[in-house]
């Protein structure tokens, strides 16, 4: 340990004494010399800093790194946070049509539906993600015959057992088009779950109240009828939480008159909504603006694939963030999750800036879903890739990649089989391992 | 000659015009509604006698959005719910009301077959042939046991009828008609086949029967038997990187294209089977190009561009008429913004048979399917409020 003291001693003096214990053993990685796309209002900088600790940030373009217990030089190459997926089945699903590999949903599922608890962090689709710097995700159930689905939960993409960074981070609900039934019966489902609890709420508040002012003249309170926070039912507190604003809703929709209802149940219960999706969301922008509610769209969706989905373009991407609205990218294929960069290059290639399609992948997608990542900044998670080029070009791969501080391979399965197949012997493939 | 209109293209790339043999616009068409899905004669395992150009809806605003992409030919084909799923038809990528008016003049059909999964699951899940693999294959062998039959008897009445005899016309089977087709070499086979032993299998069922086994479509295991492919001649269209959806799917390998293609008398062919993709197939082929130099392949552009142009007009039986820059060949162009293989390259003008039939800079060359017009177009959102 030979980490420059002056510089922990500043950093420990303004933001986290969480530093401090650890600083005994924590070996210290500086990345010098990189093109760094922070993500932040930082923007790039250039022969610029990285120093990790503990899996977290500890100094952008701080002086001394050369003391770093290890140093990488980067010799000028592109450093970004590590790309974050959202709103697919990565560790639910190996083979899609192999029934007994799918874990995504169950007929009685609902709100409180838990997926996390089948995630499978050996699932071979991590390691291939790797291959698109994508370093953690965003993992949704596909649950069952209610329109809420389930808990959405975060993962990074070590592949250890100890994968799942928050198990609960938002409520997925979907909503529009259907093939039996209305749209109107779901929404309405959705706002009456939304008035119900809120009622029981005010009430129970009204009661609180009254009970405080019983007490201060004197009289006896009714205890008895009280409901403890404990007596409610799991659905009931994941409601609460969602009325509390603590729960966001990630919700799927795309026509601009169940997203325009949308924006008036944030207005009248206050609670967090991303909007999933979103094909209209041109046509009611400067609303979603107001409304300060965020978006996650994909980047290709250009055709008209549904009387919901008529003004989605190739450059709604870029219309939505010139906006103000804050837009992330969608990679709802698990196997398909390394293909994030290139949708963020269409992107860039129909009207985005470079950086603004990097947040819609990174910083975005994290202050959606409350992640610790995404933004090369201290005192966040150490997920980082460095780039041989342009992370959005075809061209370009990743050289390395940090997951939490430590580094990844973007070796997968499927580099052993290319292996196999291309290395010559004179026995069968079967002995080429 | 006099030279009419001259384009300067400095700085930008000048490549043939992008061929798909493996599309599905027309016949599941956007939007996806139950109408529209016309793709899937899910009926019989053997539905040879259907033919894809009955199915296709020409207003179907993929079109248009390929056309942005570069694509001026493109094989619609039927599904693959199907042993036998019935007649591609090969397709110029001009605007039109009808599909005769799309049709590229004088192409071979092509007869979509289907190995693997899709039919043993589709006829196994109605407890009717097949419903294993082995049913697949028994299933193929009867229908050509029965064409080989049919053409025998037309040849034979053709024969005694040319001789004078008076012979009685074998009664006319339309099913039997397109496998026909097929043993006389006039129609050409597109097999959806993703695994390494069915494509060696569906070789010998070539050879048992006496045609020839074709293009192998989706091929995720080519890399696998990339010589048997190329010393048989068969053409494999693949994609770059799509994986996983199916146990058949499970072996991918990123340079698949680059090893089938790096074989001696080889045709590799990127496909796209998608109304997304399809509007990048220069991407598609760029992914393979790039993941492949990696591990020293020495592919460059000029290697790449075959993939998505001369190799699938070979597949098409289209050789003679387009998919290269030649003299004689049909004018058909794209004008790019910078070199076709990266994530920011624009297709800027489309030429079919010499036409412009897209400018990317001139409203005029912007054609618009009929279901989207009164709408915003798609790439005019409109704004808010008004």
């Amino acid at each position: 340990m030979k980490l420059l003291k002056p510089f922990i001693f500043v950093l420990a003096c303004t933001s986290a004494s969480a530093f401090y214990p650890s600083i005994v053993n924590a070996e210290t990685l500086a990345i010098t010399n990189a093109t760094i796309y922070t993500a932040t209002d930082q923007g790039v900088l250039t022969n610029a800093t990285v120093i990790i600790e503990n899996g977290k940030i500890i100094a952008v373009n701080a002086d001394n790194a050369d003391n770093a217990d290890t140093v990488i030089d980067a010799k000028g190459q592109i450093l970004t946070p590590g790309l974050i997926g959202s709103m697919n089945k990565l560790g639910l699903v190996e083979v899609g049509a192999v029934s007994r590999t799918r874990d995504g949903g169950d007929e009685k599922a609902d709100i409180t539906f838990d997926a996390s608890i089948g995630f499978n962090p050996r699932s071979t689709l991590i390691p291939y993600a790797r291959k698109g710097g994508i370093t953690s995700n965003v993992v949704v159930p596909s649950g069952g015959k209610s329109i809420f689905k389930g808990k959405t939960f975060a993962v990074d993409l070590t592949g250890r057992f100890e994968s799942i960074t928050a198990s609960n981070n938002a409520i997925f609900v979907d909503l529009g088009a259907k093939s039996k039934g209305s749209r109107a019966y779901d929404m309405q489902q959705l706002i009456n779950k939304l008035e119900d609890a809120q009622k029981k709420l005010d009430k129970a508040k009204k009661k609180l109240a009254k009970e405080k002012k019983a007490k201060k003249d004197g009289k006896k309170s009714d205890k008895k009828e009280d409901k403890e926070p404990e007596d409610l039912k799991r659905d009931e507190l994941i409601i609460n939480a969602i009325l509390a604003g603590t729960q966001p809703l990630v919700v799927y929709s795309d026509r601009a008159t169940d997203i325009l209802a949308l924006i008036k149940l944030k207005k009248r219960f206050g609670i967090n909504i991303i909007i999933r999706e979103a094909a209209d969301a041109v046509l009611v922008m400067n609303q979603l603006v107001q409304a300060d509610i965020p978006v996650l769209i994909k980047a290709m969706r250009n055709l008209p694939g549904s009387f919901d989905s008529l003004h989605t373009s190739l450059n709604s991407a870029a219309i939505l963030t010139a906006a103000g609205v804050k837009v992330g990218l969608l990679s709802t294929d698990a196997h398909n999750l390394y293909q994030l960069r290139f949708d963020a290059g269409n992107a860039v290639a129909n009207g985005l800036s470079k950086e603004q399609a990097l947040a819609s992948v990174t910083a975005n997608i994290a202050d959606m879903f409350g992640l610790n990542s995404g933004a090369i900044a201290v005192g966040k998670n150490a997920d980082l890739v460095l780039w041989s080029a342009d992370p959005f070009e075809l061209s370009s791969r990743v050289v390395k990649m940090w997951i939490g501080g430590d580094e990844f391979t973007t070796q997968s399965r499927h580099d052993a089989l290319r292996k196999r197949y291309t290395t010559n012997s004179d026995m069968p493939r079967a002995y080429t391992k | 000659m006099d030279i009419l209109k001259t384009i300067d293209a400095e700085g930008k790339w000048l490549t043939p015009g992008i061929i798909d043999v493996h599309s599905h616009l027309g016949v599941y068409p956007s939007p996806s509604v139950e109408s529209h899905s016309d793709g899937n004669e899910i009926s019989s395992p053997n539905t040879s006698e259907v033919w894809a150009e009955h199915s296709v809806w020409p207003q179907d605003p993929g079109f248009q959005a390929a056309r942005a992409g570069g694509v001026t030919t493109m094989q619609i084909l039927p599904g693959s719910a199907n042993l036998f799923g019935g007649r591609g038809v090969t397709l110029r990528n001009v605007p039109s009301q009808t599909t005769q008016g799309m049709k590229f003049p004088d192409a071979p059909y092509g007869l979509k077959m289907a190995c693997g999964e899709n039919p043993k699951r589709v006829y196994g899940g109605r407890k009717v042939a097949p419903s294993t693999r082995m049913g697949n294959m028994a299933g193929y062998r009867t229908a050509w046991a029965e064409a080989t039959e049919y053409k025998r008897a037309w040849v034979k009445y053709n024969k005694d009828y040319a001789a004078g005899k008076n012979p009685t016309a074998p009664e006319r089977n339309l099913t039997n008609d397109t496998l026909r087709g097929v043993l006389d070499g006039d129609i050409l086979i597109h097999n959806h086949c993703y695994k390494a032993e069915e494509m060696a299998m569906m070789i010998d069922l070539g050879k048992e029967f006496n045609y020839h086994s074709g293009t192998f479509h989706h091929g995720i295991e080519a890399y696998k038997i990339a010589d048997t492919l190329a010393e048989n001649k068969n053409c494999v269209a693949m994609w770059p990187d799509w994986w996983g959806f199916k146990m058949e799917a499970f072996d991918m390998v990123q340079e698949n294209v680059a090893i089938v293609d790096a074989v001696k008398n080889s045709c590799a062919i990127v496909h796209s089977d998608s109304s997304t993709t399809i509007q990048r197939l220069n991407q598609e082929a760029g992914k393979v190009m790039y993941r492949a130099q990696e591990i020293g392949f020495a592919l460059k552009e000029e290697d790449a561009i075959r993939w998505i142009t001369s190799n699938p007009a070979k597949a098409l039986g289209l050789s003679d008429k387009t998919g290269s820059l030649e003299v004689g060949k049909n004018a058909d162009l794209v004008l790019w913004n910078q070199n076709p293989f990266s994530v920011y390259a624009k297709a800027e003008q489309v030429f079919i048979d010499g036409a412009k039939v897209y400018d990317r800079f001139d409203e005029k060359y912007q054609a618009v399917s009929d279901f989207m017009l009164g709408q915003p177009s798609v790439n005019q959102p409109m704004s808010s409020g008004k």
